[in-house]
């Protein structure tokens, strides 16, 4: 099963077994992990899922959708060329280790 | 103790909670957190976390509920509906509701609307800023988003108020019956002559994204789901607009604060919908035996979901009860939660954090709380301050 990395503000780090299919996001909310809150449960419209994802993990995502670009511009922290919805980025096996950088805040 | 906290559910009345549900939602939190409270007919969920919990297995807590007065009002509203069949009826009116559409399209037309209502009252130095300004901002507001471009703002807010009366007549009053009934029926010719001219021009509005979705919406879908955007899109950014003016006038250092950095109004905002939560209360019904912060709910169970209460609880937010826009715990449930989370969330953000509020804070000088009368509040299924009369330096 793909892993994935969640690191806090403060460093502290949270690995994860997320099953393909399952978003970041999900498997964040599923083992209640702090700092991604997903109001509107991933349907892109709350960007209270933001996270930050570093080259060169970037690389390997889909691009940015529309829907997904438009919410990124609404995030509580400053929006960077790495932020991501966690609701948009669905596991494969291409993504095992993925680490994603949590905000400060997600409101 | 057990039976201390049986006697203490039973002694709750409705109009306790009216005046100051607060009080009421934390021995609920402390000593029961999910109640059966018979004066509601409900099963009260006060905590923070089973209100997140309940929000994100919608599978379990469904928003059908059966016999629902807002059915019967409205028709089935996609918020009474569940999975696909709700995901459809949402998916055709978001686009008209989000931030971008927001921003190119509404806000300047907010500005607009908040400006004329200014310039009206002006001169007078004084005003009820509920009546005179919330209620009205937001009524026209929402017949142009909506593309109800024939309504008068003074209808809307009728009907909105009728049809709610309705979706709460659990005491079955015939005169209520007969407000919302002829409310509703006024929606459905206003939005058939909507339809009938938006086909011919379409707009950015919610009505014309029904028709234009690659999945259109019915009339009768269009019909029911207007009920729903009227009903709820109106008293809510309302509330909101009088309860943070209310709170600022009575929190001068934090108004020296965001008139220095009228960029913090969208703290003001965020902290206003924690503080009071307009919608305090929505209907959630189980599909399945199943346990909730520690009692054992039967299928079928009727709950109340108490937003207003978890935007209180002292486990999720340091001192609740203060209003505080310096906050660090920022993640309340004001619009909800999971697949119905507030549609109209970023329309309410700019209508009011970026419009209505920096707007009245700049152009009003002087504004101060009028010592006419005081300021009343009241309401627990939907609460916020009634009347804000205030003065000015024209
Ligand atoms: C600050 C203002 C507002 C607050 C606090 C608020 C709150 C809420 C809440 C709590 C819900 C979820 C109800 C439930 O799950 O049972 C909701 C749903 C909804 N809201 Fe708002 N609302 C606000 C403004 C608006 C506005 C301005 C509109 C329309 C332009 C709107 C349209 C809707 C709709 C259509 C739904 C149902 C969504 C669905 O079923 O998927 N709301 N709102
Ligand atoms: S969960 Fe709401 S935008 Fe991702």
């Amino acid at each position: 099963m793909p892993k994935v990395v969640y690191v806090h503000p403060d460093g502290s780090q949270d690995r994860l077994d997320v099953p393909e299919g399952t978003s970041v996001m999900q498997a964040a909310v599923a083992q209640g992990i702090v700092g991604i809150v997903a109001e509107c449960g991933g349907s892109a419209m709350c960007a209270t899922c933001h996270v930050y994802v570093d080259p060169p993990d970037a690389e390997s995502l889909p691009a940015v959708g529309a829907d997904e670009d438009e919410m990124l511009d609404c995030t509580a922290c400053p929006r960077e060329p790495g932020s991501r919805l966690s609701c948009r980025i669905v596991l494969t096996a291409d993504l095992d280790g993925l680490t994603v950088r949590l905000p400060e805040k997600q409101r | 103790m057990a039976q201390t906290i049986e006697d203490f559910t039973s002694t709750i009345h409705l109009q306790d909670l009216w005046e100051d549900p607060y009080p009421i939602y934390r021995q609920l939190r402390h000593h029961r957190p999910v109640a059966w409270v018979p004066a509601a007919n409900r099963y009260l969920v006060t905590r923070y976390r089973d209100v997140v919990h309940l929000e994100r297995h919608p599978e379990i807590f469904s928003a059908a509920e059966q016999d629902s007065l807002m059915i019967r009002v409205m028709g089935r509203t996609m918020l009474r509906k569940d999975g696909a069949a709700h995901l459809r009826e949402r998916k055709a009116a978001e686009p008209a509701l989000r931030p971008r559409a927001v921003r190119e399209y509404w806000t300047p037309i907010f500005r607009k609307i908040a400006d004329e209502l200014i310039d009206g009252f002006y001169e007078r130095g004084e005003a009820d800023l509920f009546t005179d300004f919330a209620g009205p901002m937001a009524a026209r507001s929402l017949a142009v988003v909506l593309g109800l471009h024939d309504v008068a703002p003074q209808d809307l807010q009728t009907w909105s108020q009728a049809m709610m009366d309705g979706t709460g007549n659990y005491g079955d009053d015939p005169a209520v019956w007969q407000r919302s009934d002829a409310a509703a029926g006024a929606v459905d010719e206003a939005v058939d002559a909507a339809i009938a001219s938006l086909r011919s021009a379409p707009d950015e509005s919610v009505i014309s994204a029904m028709l234009r979705a690659d999945d259109p919406l019915t009339p009768e879908e269009i019909r029911s789901n207007i009920k729903l955007f009227i009903g709820g899109g109106l008293n809510e950014p309302r509330d909101v607009t009088a309860v943070a003016s209310y709170a600022l006038l009575t929190h001068p250092e934090q108004r020296t604060l965001v008139t220095a950095d009228p960029a913090r109004f969208k703290d003001v905002f965020e902290e206003s919908a924690r503080w009071i939560a307009p919608i305090g209360m929505y209907p959630r019904q189980t599909t399945a035996e199943v346990e909730l912060g520690g009692t054992l709910l039967p299928a079928g169970a009727r709950l109340g979901v108490m937003l207003g209460s978890a935007n209180r609880d002292e486990t999720a937010f340091a001192d609740p009860d203060a209003f505080d826009i310096n906050r660090r715990d920022r993640a309340h449930v004001a619009f909800g939660g999971g697949p119905h989370f507030c549609l109209g969330s970023w329309t309410a953000r700019a209508q009011v954090g970026q419009v209505s509020l920096p707007t009245l804070f700049r152009r009003l000088r002087g504004l101060r709380l009028s010592d006419s009368e005081p300021v009343r509040l009241g309401g627990w299924v939907f609460r916020g301050v009634l009347n804000l009369p205030v003065r000015w330096e024209p």
